[in-house]
Order: C-alpha cells, then structure tokens, then sequence
C-alpha cells in the first residue's frame, strides 16, 4: 500500500491561493467557486487545499490514472454521425454541492416530477386542463411525442413517468433554474455512475473525507419500483435499446449491467397473446417490464412510424391490456416541449396547491395572442426557439435566436412567422449559467455548465439521485450546453455534514450489480455469442496457416520440392477461405501471407474476420468482462495498425505470433472467467464447430491421398500437434497415425472428435423445447456425428470420408441456428422481418 | 346514394413469408354522412383475426395474423355504404381566416374532432416556404375561409398535372411541388401543407370515388384505386369541410370516405410486418358501383 505523504499544510495553502488568484471568474455570472464578494466558499477551500496536498506530481498521477481508467472501461459515446466511439471526456474536478443547497433542488426536482405525471394523466386521459382552458390544446398537439395511440390508456403499474430528468443552471441572481424537462428517455445516469467510478477512485481519500452522498441506492431503488409495477413477482425487466449504433450504447450496456436487465432490441421481443416475449434459447418468456431507450415513434411499426425496425409490432396493444410496464410510457416525451413550460407555474398551483419550488426559465409560448404580441412587441429582450422541436423553425439547423442579435431581415423574416404560426415558437428570458472551476494545464478555469438531475418513481413518490451528470461547456459563453458542442463532462458530489456509513465506504459499493438474474439467453445473443465463438477461432485458423507459411518461407533456401509444395498449399488456403485475392496468381508467398493476416479488403483476412468477432461482440457486450473486450479490440487494432504501414518480414511474423499469443489469452479469458450459463456454451460451441470444420479441411489439403512427409508435417503443425505425434511415435510423420491424430483422437484438443463430443455435451445441457424427452434435431446430429468418430478407424478416412464430415458438421450449425437463434410466436423457424410494402 | 365497394389487395412474395402480422384500415367510415350498411373483409391464405379496435382518429381498425407460410396474400373488402352528405355553406358566409385560425391555435378540445391535431407538421406533410407562399394568394386578409381554401383547390388542379409516373409515396412532397406533377395523394398533402403553413386546420382524408360518373359528367381521376382528399376546418360553427383538389370539387356524394389523419401515415389502408426475404409485388384495384337494390 502507497501511503499519501501530504505536503506540509502551507505550502498546500500557498498553493490554493495561487491557483486562486489567478482564476477569474465572468463578471454577469455567478459562480461556484467564489462567492459574490469574490472570496471561495469553504467547501471549495476544503476540497481544494486537499487537492494541493497530493502536490504537483501527485495531482497528475492521479488524473492520469483517471484518464486511463476511461479507457479501461471501455466508457465512450457516439457523436451523431460519426461510426466510431469516443472517450468520454471526463472532466478532473467534480462539481460540489453542499447538502443544504442540494435538499432545495431535489424537493423541487421531485415536485416537477410529479406536475408532469400528473399533467401526463391528465392529457392522455380525461383532458380537463384542456377543457377548462389551463392548457391550450394546441400547446399539445404540436409536440412530435404526444402519441395518440396513447389517448385512454391506463399505463400498466399507474405512471406515466418513472425515470425523469431536468436540465438545471445557477442564474445570476444565484438561484437554480430548470432549463428543460427530459422524459423520453433520458440519458446520462449510467456516464453518472461511471463518472462517479472513475473520479471516487482517482481521489479515494478526499471522496471518503468530503462525505459524499452515494449513487448506488437510487438505482436499487429505481429498479425495485419497476419491479413492484409488474404483474409478476420476480418479473423480466427489459432494457430496450436501439443498437450498437445509438449514440449512448455504451451507457445502456452498462446500466443493463449494472442494474441486472435483459438488453434487447426491438426484434428480439415479440407480441404473442397479447403480452410481449423475449425470444430465448429456451423459447419465448415474458417481459414484465421495459426500460426503454428507444423513441416513442419507433416503438411500434403498427401504430406509429411504420418504417421502424427498431420496435416490436404489438407493443401498444400490450400496454394497452396492462401487460407490460414501461419507462417511460409512450408519450411521455411530450412534457419535454418548451411550449409547455410556459403553462407548468400555473399548473402547478392548479394540480398540486403550491407553486413551483424550482422553476423554469420564464417562458412564453407564442400560440396565444397576448404573448404573441407582447414577444413580437420587445423583441430584443428574448431569446427564441422552437416550441416543440430542438431546432428555430423557419431557421435551418440554428438552434435559437437572441432577438437583440439579429440582422433586420432576420428580425423581419422571424416576427413575420410568429404572427402567422406563433403556435410553434417560444420566447425565453436569456439566461447566463454560472461557473464552475475545470482543471486545465495545472491550473483552475471557470467554465459554465448544466446539471442533469435524475429522479425515479418510487411506490409513494419520487426518489432524486444525489449527483447528477454535470456537463461542462468549452466555451465561456453558456447558453446551450450539449454533448456534441465538444462539452466534457464531470462528476458530481453532494456533500453531506454526517458521515457516510462505513459499511457503504468500501471504494466498491458503487460496483456490484443490484441483481444478476440475466435469465435465459436472447436467441439474438445467443446468436452473437455463437458467432463471436466462431469468427475468433477462424482468425486463430487463419493466423496459423500464415504463421506456418512464414516459418516455411524464412528456410527456403534449404528445403526442396516437397517443401515448396507445402507453401503452395498452404497459400491455396488462404485463398480458397478468402484471405488473400484469387485474381492475382502470381502473388509471392509473402505477400499473400501477409495480406491474409493484416489486409483488409479480403472477407477471409484475419483482420477481416477479427472485425466480425468485434461486431459479433458489440453487440453482446453487456455479457463480456471488460478484459474480453479489449482483448478484442487490442488484436483488431493491432492488425489494422500493422496493415497500414510498410513492414518487414520478421516484424509481420512477431506481429502475427503476437496475435496468436493474444487469441490464445482471450481463450483462456473465456473459459476461466466466463460464467458457466448459457451464455458461454454458445461462445464454444461456435468454437468448436469452427474449429471442426477447419480441422476437416486442413486434413482434406495436408493428408489427402496425395499426401507427402511435408505436407503431413505441416498438418501437425497446424494443430499443434509435433511434440504429442513424436513422443507417440518414433518413425516420421505417417498417413494413417497423423489423420488418426487430426480426427478421431479424443484425447487430442484440435482432433476434430474432441470437438465433437464437447458440442454434443453442450447441446445436452441445453434447455429443451420437447417435454416428451425426444431429442431434439440438433442433438441427433451430434450424437451421431460423435459416435460415428468414434467408432471410425483411421486407415479408411480418405478425402471423401472427411468431407462428408464436413458437411455434417455444417449442417449441424445450420441446426443449431434454426433451433436457438430464431423462432416466432409460434416457435417456428424465421429469417428477418421487413415492412408490408 | 348507396355504394357498393370491392377493393382488393394481393401481395406477392419472390421467397415464402413463414408469418405476418397486420393492421387494416379499409372499413368506411361511419359518420360525416356516410353510414356503412354492411362490410366484410377476407384473407387469403385464412388469418386469425387478432381484434378491431377504433384509432385515435375513429378509424376501425382490425389486426390479423397469418401463421401459414405463403406466398401470396390477398386481402378482399366488400362493402355497402350509403352516402348522404349535407350540401356546404355558401363560402361567404364563413368567417374570416384569420378569425378560424386563431380559433384553432386557442381550441379547448383534445378529441379527435378539435382543430388542433391538424395544425401542425406531419411525418408525410413537413410545411415549406414554397407551399406556404402558394397559398398566401388565395388568402388575402379577412378573406371568408371556405371561399379561399375553393380558390386554393381550383388553382391546384389548375397548375398540377396528374402523372401517375411522377411520384411515388417516398417523393417528399416539396419536390411534387417543384414539379407540378403528381397523383391525388401529393395534391391532398401539398393543399394540407399549404393551408397549415398559414396555421390553418387540415386532414388528410382517404376513400373511393364512384368508379363510373354519372349520366353525362366525365369519369373522374382517381376512380380505379383509393383517393385521397382534404378536409378544412372552418371555424367551431361549421367544422370541417371536405375539398378535392386532384379533380376541383367540393366533396359530395360521390366520394366514400374509408379513414381520417393527419397525413397518409395515419390512414394507410394495410400495414404490417411481415417474417421473410425477398421482394414484394403489390396490386390494388377497386371497384365502386352504384348497388342495384
């Protein structure tokens, strides 16, 4: 254990109050740091001076373990458009709240949490705010998620609302604000958590000594209430996600992780007696409940958007029959349009007796003639948007105007259109967020940000988590704070005056999973895993036969013709698995080993193929440890950057040999650390189905009835198998005892019997669809194919006999695909489902 | 007036389709002065009907699935409608534009009925300067509102060519616009877009037209597949008010209202998911006669 050795206590203040003075805070806006009067506030000078204590160096250590844990973790997000995934960008300090101030913002966040369920009930139900004037009709009808299909319904479990989310600014005049209301389906809870992993980690002591408020029990509870609104005990709750594509996939992984969900996509359920199932390897089994990130609009291809892909037809029927529980329902994003935070201090003393304890940017909606006139009237002093969409209508992609900085046409052309269609616009009061201190270059800088604070229906209420996910502009001038506007983001700590407990001290209770009942398998998961299984094993097959080439061609000065034909065979491999090009014969050897490694227009290339195993892996990453993950990624890199560049022979075989090394530890990774449910039996079984088909045709190549000492040698090592066949036999290498070796050797790891009988264990321990204890078809393949080997003699294989294996062995994948990877409600067999035109 | 209605739909599938599941929206609607006399849909293969159920706009839809592998899958409406419309206001009697206009932005109604739903932006109707312009010309100030959106059809027919090979139903309709061309279906949602770029209140309406016009009238367009109209609002005291823009006219009897929406998206007659590759072929036809009673 490192002690930390504190500098002497002065030097730490000296420090401080360097670091202090030069921090200069804007003049119009308030600020986190310092307190009008420009002196810091004590548990600023408390976190800071404990900061100076690590000293220089120890500072930077800190943070750059920080950012290298980032990486570790595998935390990143999308920008929209962009196909690869960045680090998150986490900022070094945390943003503090001291209790006291933060008791006023989660009363005030659970007390608008529950306006807008309330509000939400009311318009998908009896409209009577509508009806009695409190809130235009079309105030509502304007936002893209007021789902009609909704109109009427009773939402399973009693909320509109379960997760909500507001958007928070310190004002100048130093009071929080609301800036926007999220419901749709909120993000930043899981950057939360991981912000919160990295940052209590990178400082232990200060976090343990500032007594910071936990995370942990807000998840716990969110997910008990989810639990509770269930039909069933013990219910399948759901985590529907987009896809590998979405912009926050990573943060969905690892809160289905986190919180033990079942994450799913739109076709991996299916509606079928008028409840939703989660098609599994052990058939079709209820979802209880759904937490869904996925757009209300694409929810359902039935009732709302047709050209959806990522939703499951009937949804809404079941929600309708109280069959399923939703978070949030659809039609919930409604409450996220500006139009109608105009109307909610009003409201609120209408539904709720009291006015709003946290409100919002003054707000008026232009849909109505006073306001209309009034906004069109002073112009200047407002700040104007779109009432119902992220973007000025009328105004291209900008975001928002400020009336006093427009040209004159602009002025012309925008007050033109508010008095034609003022219902799709708002006017704001321009708000200038307060500062708060980032770390940059060794010292302090103030940047604006805004706080998204998080709260949860609970059985009785609402529960708010303390912290939040903080997201911290680059710019000095604050008025939109967005991920995409190169914003980094920062933990958040809640500082109580009590101590924590000790028991919830230990730096891992943020870690654990509430609940790790992942249940059975997803057939598409299963799907994947299979697939990741096989790919990883045709990259190691692949990397082999080029190793094998490489060692071949590095003594040729010294081998004859029978040499030269094992190098030839060996580089018809890689071609006829499409490794390397067909159309260009005259390749040289080396080329073509190098091609099939680490070229990336080839399908069959390992880089190729590792790329598959990567995609394959993305998306069953909530089932994979980080370690597989990045082992993964680590090869795949490893090629790409080697393909890129000139290289020379030795460097290409130390890189191939690297690889294999890599393989070889991502293997053992898997059988040593994968839990022993389903999950990973289908990671082998697509191994050893690969592996069995790849042992088939190399026997097929290197001991056809053409086959020579060298070609048989090369087979051996191939499957690793020299130092076993020598200490078996003295002679050299033999037709029969190496083909003995390559297929029906149950003791030899690679022999393609071996194989067989681990799929057949697997399969046995399967779950099975029959209650009348018939096999089903994939088991009667395997134990045939396995007894069959076994009782095969060696001396009667020929390349006839072996292929008639191979296709065995194939249609055996093609069996266990039909079985476990696709059945409808009815269980049948499918292939992908598309639109009726 | 009584209809009879024959309206088939047959997919044809390249690959087998194991299941589908759909929804259809093809019974005519009961109310506006339509009242259907009788109806029955059939399935070819044999489906099991899932259940009806009335959407938000109060169009009857039912939902069925199909468990046999097919190839081919037809759906068959038959249906007696009878159609007795009021005759509409004289167009000058009806208020001001404007005064309809903010009578729709201020309604106190969520029903499906209220002005509201029909203001804004819709996923086949986007509003644009272009279309917004275009019908400033027939709205000069304080003009009656059923008077201008008559003018606004008229000029449609008048600068629009139907041209079946023009568009089809993934044309964004501002390129429609561009192109003065298109079919019943890109003339209701240019006239929708138009009108809502004012803020004025406009459906999407789709039906049948009488497949043969009456003794000594020509045949109208649109008459030997699903047409497709517009319905303006008019103010709380007149409501809406059905308009033709592919053939110019206020709609009377002879058109055979099936479903109501924003835009094409609320009302198409059959949507569904089907499991299976390959390509599809679609064909419609309809047939709507006079009954012989």
């Amino acid at each position: 254990m490192s002690a930390e050795r504190p500098i002497e206590t002065d030097k730490a203040s000296q420090c401080v109050a360097a670091w202090i003075a030069q921090y200069a805070p804007m003049r119009d806006a308030p600020d986190e740091l310092l307190d009008p009067d420009g002196r810091p506030r004590a548990h600023w000078l408390q976190f800071l001076e404990s900061l100076a204590a690590f000293g220089d160096t120890g500072l930077e250590q800190r943070f750059a373990a920080a950012g290298r844990r980032i990486d570790d973790m595998g935390i990143s997000y999308r920008v929209h458009g962009e196909t690869k995934e960045r680090s998150w960008p986490l900022g070094r300090l945390p943003l503090l709240i001291p209790e006291s101030e933060w008791r006023d913002i989660a009363t005030g966040v659970a007390q608008r949490a529950e306006l807008l369920d309330q509000i939400l009930h009311d318009v998908y139900g009896e409209a009577r705010l509508v009806a009695e004037g409190a809130l235009p009709a079309a105030a509502i009808t304007g936002s893209p998620d007021f789902i009609r299909p909704m109109c009427g319904v009773a939402p399973p479990g009693g909320r509109w609302l379960r997760f909500y989310a507001a958007d928070i600014g310190r004002g100048p005049d130093g009071a929080w604000r609301v800036l926007g209301d999220r419901a749709q389906a909120p993000s930043g809870a899981g950057y939360a958590l991981e912000n919160r992993m990295i940052l209590s980690r990178a400082l232990p002591s200060l976090y343990r000594d500032m007594n910071v408020e936990r995370l942990a029990p807000f998840f716990r509870e969110f997910r008990a209430s989810i639990s509770g609104a269930a039909q069933r005990v013990d219910p399948r709750i759901c985590l529907l996600t987009p896809g590998p594509w979405s912009e926050t996939y990573s943060e969905q992984v690892n809160l289905a992780r986190y919180l033990g969900l079942t994450l799913v996509e739109g076709e991996d359920l299916v509606m079928s007696d008028g409840k939703l199932h989660v098609r599994t390897i052990a058939g079709l089994k209820r979802a209880d409940a759904i937490w869904r990130r996925v757009d209300a609009d694409w929810c359902d291809p039935l009732e709302q958007n047709a050209a959806s892909r990522l939703g499951v037809a009937g949804m809404f029927e079941a929600i309708r029959r109280g069959a399923v529980v939703v978070a949030n329902m659809p039609g919930a994003g409604l409450i996220e349009s500006r139009a109608l935070m105009s109307f909610l201090p009003e409201l609120s003393q209408r539904l709720l007796g009291e006015s709003l304890k946290l409100p919002n940017v003054a707000t008026w909606w232009c849909g109505r003639e006073s306001e209309r006139d009034q906004v069109v009237q002073a112009l200047s002093d407002y700040a104007i948007s779109g009432a119902f969409s992220d973007r000025l209508p009328g105004f291209g992609e900008r975001r928002e105007a400020l009336g006093h900085a427009l040209s004159s046409e602009e002025r012309a052309r925008l007050i033109d259109a508010i008095n034609q269609r003022g219902v799709d616009y708002v006017a704001q009061e321009p708000v200038n967020l307060s500062t708060t201190p980032a770390w940059a270059d060794g010292r302090l800088t103030p940047r604006p940000f805004a706080l998204r604070v998080f709260a949860a229906a609970t059985a009785d209420g609402w529960t708010v988590m303390p912290g939040g996910f903080c997201r911290i502009s680059n710019r000095l001038d604050a008025r939109a704070v967005s991920m995409d506007a190169g914003a980094q983001s920062s933990d958040v700590w809640v500082l109580t005056s009590r101590p924590i407990e000790w028991s919830t001290l230990l730096p891992s209770d943020e870690d654990p999973p509430i609940v790790r009942a992942l249940g059975n398998l997803p057939s598409r998961a299963a799907d994947n895993l299979f697939w990741m299984g096989r790919y990883l094993e045709r990259a190691e097959a692949t990397l082999r036969v080029v190793r094998s080439l490489g060692a071949r061609l590095g003594e040729l000065q010294h081998i004859d013709l029978q040499g030269r034909q094992s190098i030839e065979r060996l580089a018809r491999l890689l071609i006829a698995w499409g490794a390397a090009p067909e159309d260009m014969p005259d390749m040289d050897p080396t080329q073509i080993a190098w091609v099939a490694a680490a070229g990336a227009d080839n399908y069959g290339s390992a880089l190729s193929v590792m790329r598959y195993a990567r995609r394959a892996a993305s998306i069953v990453r909530e089932r994979l440890s980080q370690d597989v993950w990045q082992l993964i990624g680590r090869i795949e890199t490893r090629l790409t950057d080697a393909g890129a560049r000139p290289i020379t022979e030795p460097e290409a075989l130390e890189i191939v040999e690297r690889s294999l090394h890599t393989l070889a530890a991502l293997s053992g990774l898997i059988d040593e650390n994968f839990n022993r449910v389903a999950g990973w039996s289908f990671i082998d079984l697509g191994r050893r189905i690969e592996r069995a088909i790849g042992t088939c045709r190399f026997a097929r190549q290197f001991a056809g009835d053409d086959a020579t000492v060298e070609t048989l040698d090369a087979l051996l090592d191939l499957l690793d198998s020299q130092i076993t066949y020598r200490s078996r036999y003295i002679a050299g290498a033999a037709l029969a005892p190496v083909l003995d070796m390559a297929m029906l050797d149950p003791f030899n790891p690679r022999s393609v019997l071996f194989q067989a009988m681990r799929i057949d264990e697997h399969l046995a321990a399967l779950p099975n669809l029959r209650d009348d204890g018939v096999m089903e078809p994939p088991r009667r393949l395997s134990v045939k194919l396995r007894a069959e080997l076994e009782s095969e003699d060696a001396r009667r294989l020929d390349a006839a006999t072996i292929f008639a294996f191979e296709q065995r062995l194939m249609s055996l994948a093609d069996k266990i695909a039909e079985r476990y990877f696709t059945h409808d409600a009815d269980g049948a067999a499918n292939s992908q489902p598309s639109r009726i035109a | 007036m009584i209809y009879d209605i024959a309206h088939r739909t047959i997919y044809k599938y390249d690959a087998p389709v194991a299941s589908a599941r759909c929804a259809m929206r093809l019974i005519p609607r009961n109310d506006r002065g339509q009242t259907v006399l009788s109806h029955r849909i059939e399935l070819s293969p044999s489906a099991e009907i899932l259940h009806e159920r009335i959407d938000f706009h109060g169009n009857r839809i039912c939902e069925a699935r199909i468990l046999k592998p097919h190839t081919r899958l037809q759906i068959a409406l038959a249906a007696r409608v009878a159609v007795e419309r009021a005759p509409p206001p004289a167009p000058a009697l009806t208020p001001a534009w404007e005064i309809v206009r903010n009578a729709a932005y201020a309604s106190d109604s969520l029903a499906a009925s209220s002005p509201a739903h029909y203001i804004y932006a819709s996923r086949f109707a986007p509003l644009f300067d272009a279309a917004t312009h275009y019908a400033r010309k027939s709205f000069s100030p304080g003009r009656p509102i059923l008077e201008g959106a008559i003018e606004l059809t008229q000029r449609i027919h008048a600068d629009f060519a139907y041209d079946p090979d023009a568009t089809h139903i993934a044309t964004p309709i501002a390129q429609a616009f561009e192109r003065r061309r298109g079919v019943c279906q890109d003339f209701a949602h240019i006239m929708i877009a138009a009108l809502r770029g004012l803020g004025l209140a406009a459906s999407y309406v789709s039906g049948y037209l009488r497949t043969f016009a009456a003794p000594g009238q020509a045949r109208l367009e649109g008459a030997d597949s699903t047409h497709a109209w517009v319905s303006v609002w008019c103010g709380p005291e007149f409501g809406f008010f059905d308009l033709d823009p592919t053939n110019a006219i206020v709609v009377g009897n002879d058109h055979i209202a099936i479903a109501i929406g924003r835009d094409y998206a609320d009302v198409s007659p059959i949507d569904g998911v089907i499991i299976g590759a390959g390509d599809q072929d679609l064909d419609v036809s309809v047939d709507v006669k006079e009954a012989a009673i």
